[in-house]
């Protein structure tokens, strides 16, 4: 009894485990009515996702034994892409709250939904076996579906779902290919040791290549990367925006760590390709989602572009296999969890106020609202990496171990497109802070007065709040985020591994 | 093996493999959505006709019960549900884009048969455990892929909910806060031109 309980090391997993107990409890509290939803789901979802921060905590830098026979490790990695997931589920509840009310849908569901999708994404983050990587994927994706089509009597919500999951689906299906052929090339085992094993000893053949070029389909997908990205601004414009907030960032950062885990990990042997791979979908992501945002006039629009931009910066991290690459891949995410999330926070509260996600109807807001203005505009010039925002050491440390490791292509595009990005955030910060009072836009000029009476707004300020406090604080005081992030690198043994093999080979 | 049960495996994977081919582009290129279906249901009988002949029992079961029982079916019902006979007005450039799809969809078959028959397999496979399979398969379940079992189990409760919650008809809908009636739509309200915008010059 002794040694399955301790093979099975089931601890590994108490913070899933919380989060689980918090979803049941939401359940539970959801069947006494909508009343008592409203009253008590908030406090448990804030219990469990308090309690599964601790718990990660606890694990933070402790020896990382496998657990359930290998179908999950919790490594300093793992433990550092769980917390930002866990993290930005909580700021999107927070901001959620209101939002989901005023619509009119229920509380209790939502909540429990974006509970589990947040399991799935943990457990993604830590998995190292193919069927709990799929199922982890699954529990992920069909959440986010139903989280994008929540507001079911709006069409561009249903039309939002239905373009996720078609396109979900297939991804899904391509995944499984790809990993059927993985099955196949390591001789019949699903854990990604073996696989790694398989894959070094068959080395390049026709087989592995078509499996990575499948699996790194999905995971492009996941993190919408260009070329597979036709699905972002259509989700992101019909979703509700707080589950827009936590698909921008909560999904994400499981596709990083699944892109790691799976494809840096496995596919070692293959590093000058998908080396070259990623540096292709980070160049074509950097490039037009920044050129494109130029052009959109809807917010979410723009922040969807936006992301794709975002991704292709984080990618650049991915690409250079070093130490400094991959902590400030994790790194930047920490920010960006941050950034994008004060963001979200401030056009969720725009919206709730008049009803409206138009860059031009955001002219003139300073006058009308200092609060949002002020936070929207810091999070937005952090986004870009404006000095001395927490977005400004995120990218100029990507940059730095980038042009370290002579990925020079990927430094100049960067710079390049962080120059454009840099422009059409400043262009919503100057229709809010220039324009005169009678150039302000008809919504601004009948702007309801500010008040945060109402049920629900108290936790958006808090979440708005916190995420200014960091992103305006956190860059000049950054120095415990970049030691963070080098022990998430350091605790890991895989990355170890893969960086003890040698600096990687510079493109010609 | 003798070289007549040979033949006949030949025989029937074949005849087997035809069912699967055929009834997938009946399911695809049929316009009739009804017909579409009934094949899907042929072609998941083909599949665990397949499973049968790798000596996988368990497994043809479970096909047949969850993949022409449950999902089949629920398809069926879906179309019987939705009879609205609406000549659907065919997209713009259809034939060209017809074409394309099945350029890229001639690629990728040329390029999977290509690295299929070029990749040095290890045939013949592990041997088909045959009436263990099922208590292999357990075994399996509470070991080592207790994980995603038990995961599993979530997935599928959170789909149910969120399967409720989108289905259910719930007419009067209102602000839990203020009292307020809400339309659950999305807070951010498309913008239709007014009509005096509109008669402006």
């Amino acid at each position: 009894m002794d040694t399955l309980a301790q093979s099975l090391n089931a601890g590994a997993i108490a913070p899933e485990a919380a989060i689980l107990v918090a979803l049941i409890a939401c359940l539970l509290a959801d069947l006494a009515g909508e009343r008592t939803a409203a009253r008590f789901v908030p406090p448990f979802t804030y219990l469990g996702l308090g309690t599964s921060l601790v718990l990660l905590a606890l694990q933070w830098n402790q020896p990382a034994a496998p657990s359930f026979f290998g179908s999950f490790l919790a490594d300093n990695l793992a433990v550092a892409f769980r917390a930002v997931v866990a993290t930005s589920t909580l700021l999107s509840l927070l901001i959620s709250w209101r939002y989901v009310e005023r619509a009119g849908t229920p509380v209790g569901e939502y909540a429990s939904i974006l509970l589990a999708a947040t399991i799935g994404a943990m457990l993604l983050c830590g998995a190292t076996d193919l069927v709990s990587i799929f199922v982890a994927l699954e529990t992920l994706s069909v959440s986010s579906y139903l989280l994008s089509g929540y507001m079911k009597r709006d069409a561009r919500s249903s039309e939002a779902a239905l373009k996720y999951l078609l396109v979900g689906s297939a991804a899904a299906a391509v995944f499984l290919y790809g990993t059927s052929l993985l099955y196949g090339v390591s001789g019949g085992s699903t854990d990604l040791a073996s696989i790694t094993e398989a894959l070094t000893a068959t080395g390049v053949a026709p087989l592995s290549a078509l499996a990575l070029v499948f699996v790194l389909a999905t995971v492009a997908f996941k993190i919408s990367a260009v070329p597979f990205h036709q699905w972002t601004p259509d989700v992101y414009e019909g979703s509700p925006t707080p589950v827009v907030a936590f698909l921008s960032v909560g999904s994400k950062a499981a596709g990083f760590a699944l892109a790691l885990r799976l494809l840096v990990g496995c596919f070692s042997a293959f590093e000058a390709q998908w080396q070259l791979l990623f540096t292709v979908l980070a160049v074509l992501s950097m490039t037009l989602g920044n050129v494109v945002a130029l052009a959109q006039t809807s917010m979410k629009r723009m922040l969807a572009y936006s992301s794709i931009g975002q991704a292709g910066f984080v990618m650049i991290g991915l690409v250079c296999g070093t130490q400094e690459g991959f902590s400030a891949m994790v790194l930047y995410m920490a920010a960006y969890l941050f950034m994008n999330l004060g963001a979200f926070a401030c056009i969720t509260l725009f919206s709730l106020r008049t009803g409206s996600d138009r860059i031009s109807d955001y002219a003139g807001l300073y006058q009308k609202d200092p609060l949002i203005t002020l936070a929207l505009s810091l999070c937005l010039l952090s986004l870009g990496g404006i000095p001395p925002m927490l977005g400004f050491f995120g990218k100029i440390y990507l940059f730095f171990a980038g042009w370290a490791d002579g990925q020079y292509l990927l430094v100049v595009v960067g710079l390049l497109t962080s120059v454009i990005s840099i422009y059409y955030y400043i262009s919503v910060i100057k229709m809010m802070v220039v324009k005169e009072p009678q150039e302000a836009s008809d919504v601004v000029k009948s702007y309801p007065a500010i008040t945060w009476v109402q049920p629900g707004l108290q936790p958006l300020r808090a979440a708005l709040l916190v995420c200014l406090a960091v992103t305006a604080i956190g860059g000049v005081l950054s120095n415990p985020l970049f030691t963070w992030s080098n022990q998430a690198v350091e605790g890991t043994p895989l990355l170890q591994s893969l960086i003890s093999q040698g600096p990687s080979v510079p493109p010609a | 093996m003798p070289p007549l049960a040979d033949l006949t495996e030949l025989i029937v994977f074949v005849l087997l493999a035809a069912g699967v081919v055929v009834g997938s582009l009946g399911v695809v290129l049929l316009p009739n959505v009804v017909y579409s279906a009934f094949l899907l249901g042929g072609v998941f009988l083909s599949v665990a006709g397949l499973y049968l002949l790798l000596n996988a029992s368990f497994i043809a079961a479970a096909q047949v019960l969850i993949y022409v029982g449950a999902v089949n079916v629920l398809i069926l019902f879906a179309i019987m549900l939705v009879n609205k006979r609406e000549p659907m007005a065919d997209a713009p450039g259809l034939g060209l884009r017809r074409l394309l799809s099945s350029g890229v969809c001639a690629g990728l078959l040329w390029l999977l048969l290509r690295v299929a028959y070029t990749t040095p397999w290890a045939t013949p496979g592990p041997t088909p455990l045959g009436e263990d399979a099922v208590v292999r398969l357990g075994e399996h379940f509470f070991t080592d892929y207790l994980l995603p079992f038990e995961l599993a189990s979530v997935l599928l409760l959170m789909a149910m909910i969120g399967a409720i919650v989108l289905a259910r008809r719930d007419v009067f809908a209102s602000d839990i806060g203020t009292g307020e009636a809400a339309d659950q739509g999305l807070i951010e309200k498309a913008r239709s031109p007014l009509l005096i915008e509109k008669t402006r010059p």
